[in-house]
């Protein structure tokens, strides 16, 4: 891996708790899905998009919302995405969720981002708000890394030639996950500013 | 094992040139209980050439530094130390530690630099898995057992704990360094020798030692009037095994009162961790039979156990309550 320039942030599963309750009921009532919601908001918000992805049945705005309200931010993000701004590092919001419910979301951690895409901008989920905010950014995907807590982010990710690293949030979740090659992995944001210099001192020597 | 090559200079200042000449792909070569069990393993970090300094004159000594003090060469094997005289009669604390460092067979070949500088012993590491410190980028001591070799108190990206002992209860006695550099001498605290994860030279290790550099002597100034230190060491075997926890408390004790302490705990953190809240609680205390229960109150309070590692916290704990009682006990 070569020096990182840029660092592509989902919010679900990375950057707040969010609840996996709206992205089921989604599912439930669009798509048919049945059984239990997952434990893992990250799981729930992926598996809708995949089901989005296969039909064209679209999603419920007022539940991501919801969602994006009771989001609660990890208390290391504002520290690393500041320190990330200090250190020249573009941090750019690509997210599948709808423009309101981001809107929402960015209430809680203003002027932070560099660039914002969502589904409504990037015309897309899943790949299409990580290659408009790299298209956008004039960057080369391999500057730039994305950080998920699912297989499907890690996919996506390595789809586009960018580093896909794993956010730990949950270490059995994390051991399975590690089998799918991520790039690298991180066991809390405050680790994120460190992660990048490590890799640039170890490309410089 | 790795292919390697081997030079034996005579002197420090060979020893830094050939360094320098082959960077990070040399190191240096002592005891080598961790340096060969790391070639063994093949891992990325360990040296294709080795510099074996054991034939470098003066390495190699216990002395009277003549102010009340001890100089000890970094090359000194670390069973000598435990049979040292003098050393038992300034620093019997650093005595204890010693002899709970490994097996006799490894403290015959053990070196008291290579004790303070060794690679960390994850097993995820040692048995080759591309983690932070193999050339990878994630930690896999976070996310998978985690009960014996990792931290308690959080990590930086790696989350290896420091597993020396030397150290430990070397800081305790306010303990130096010297390296050899190609600039002449560097002093350090042996508490800034091991600062725990740090990126040097483009590498992650425990310790602040440059590729062409080499530890000379550690020192210890002379024990002051009243000190009394306890070294108390848990781990999963009763012998041969590094800590789970281990503390070594020193307390510069007047009448009954605590004027001065040290408080370093071992195999909880990336480094050898100086507990300084518990340090200032105890300063001025008199020493009781409940001050241990105190002290706990106070102690780890930043503590980050992983999934398999809280009860390393308190068998921390555990070992400052036992160490203050301990030391209460001893005039």
């Amino acid at each position: 891996m070569g020096p990182l320039s840029a660092v592509l942030f989902e919010p679900v599963g990375c950057l707040a708790e969010f609840s996996p309750e709206p992205f089921h009921e989604i599912a439930v009532r669009l798509y048919g899905r049945k059984g239990k919601a997952s434990r893992s908001a990250g799981r729930e918000y992926w598996h809708l998009l995949n089901l989005m992805e296969a039909s064209d049945s679209g999603s419920i705005e007022a539940l991501e919302v919801e969602a994006a309200d009771g989001a609660i931010l990890y208390e290391d993000v504002l520290p690393a995405l500041e320190e990330l701004k200090a250190m020249g590092v573009r941090r750019l919001l690509a997210s599948s969720l709808c423009d309101t419910a981001i809107t929402r979301f960015l209430a809680k951690c203003p002027h932070q981002f560099d660039a914002v895409w969502t589904r409504a901008n990037a015309r897309g989920i899943k790949t299409a708000p990580l290659a408009h905010a790299i298209e956008a950014a004039s960057l080369a995907p391999g500057h730039a890394m994305f950080l998920t807590d699912t297989a499907e982010g890690l996919v996506a990710a390595k789809s586009l030639g960018i580093h896909a690293v794993l956010m730990m949030n949950d270490p059995d979740e994390a051991k399975r996950l590690a089998t799918h090659e991520p790039a690298g992995g991180i066991v809390s944001l405050h680790e994120l500013p460190d992660f990048i210099r490590f890799i640039a001192g170890r490309y410089a020597t | 094992m790795k292919k390697i090559s081997i030079y034996r200079p005579t002197t420090v200042d060979d020893a830094i040139q050939i360094l320098s000449q082959h960077g990070k792909q040399a190191g240096v070569y002592a005891g080598g209980t961790d340096l060969l069990v790391r070639l063994k393993n093949r891992l990325d970090q360990a040296p294709t050439y080795l510099v074996d300094i054991k034939r470098i004159q003066n390495l190699s000594y216990i002395k009277d530094d003549g102010q009340g003090g001890v100089q000890i060469g970094a090359t000194t094997k670390l069973a000598e130390l435990a049979d040292s005289d003098l050393l038992q009669k300034r620093y019997p604390m650093l005595v204890e530690a010693i002899h709970m460092i490994s097996s006799p067979e490894l403290r015959n070949a053990s070196t008291l630099g290579g004790d303070l500088l060794q690679e960390v012993w994850c097993q995820y590491l040692r048995g080759g898995y591309s983690c932070w410190r193999n050339g990878g980028y994630l930690c896999y001591g976070a996310i998978g057992d985690n009960s014996y070799y990792h931290s308690a108190m959080g990590g930086r990206l790696c989350y290896a704990v420091y597993p020396g002992d030397a150290a430990v209860a070397l800081i305790p006695y306010d303990a130096r360094v010297k390296l050899a550099t190609p600039a002449g001498t560097k002093e350090l605290t042996v508490e800034q020798l091991v600062p725990g994860d740090m990126l040097v030279d483009g590498r992650i290790q425990s310790h602040v030692v440059r590729f062409n550099e080499i530890l000379t002597e550690v020192t210890l100034p002379a024990p002051k009037l009243g000190l009394r230190a306890s070294f108390e060491k848990l781990r999963p075997r009763g012998v041969w095994d590094f800590a789970m926890a281990s503390l070594a408390l020193r307390l510069d004790v007047r009448g009954n009162t605590i004027e001065d302490s040290r408080v370093v705990f071992g195999g909880i953190s990336g480094k050898p961790l100086r507990e300084h809240a518990v340090e200032s609680f105890l300063k001025g205390k008199t020493l009781s039979a409940d001050l241990g229960e105190q002290a706990v109150a106070v102690a780890l309070a930043n503590a980050a156990p992983l999934k398999y590692n809280s009860t390393k916290i308190d068998m921390a704990k555990g070992l400052l309550q036992s160490g203050l009682v301990k030391l209460n006990g001893t005039a």
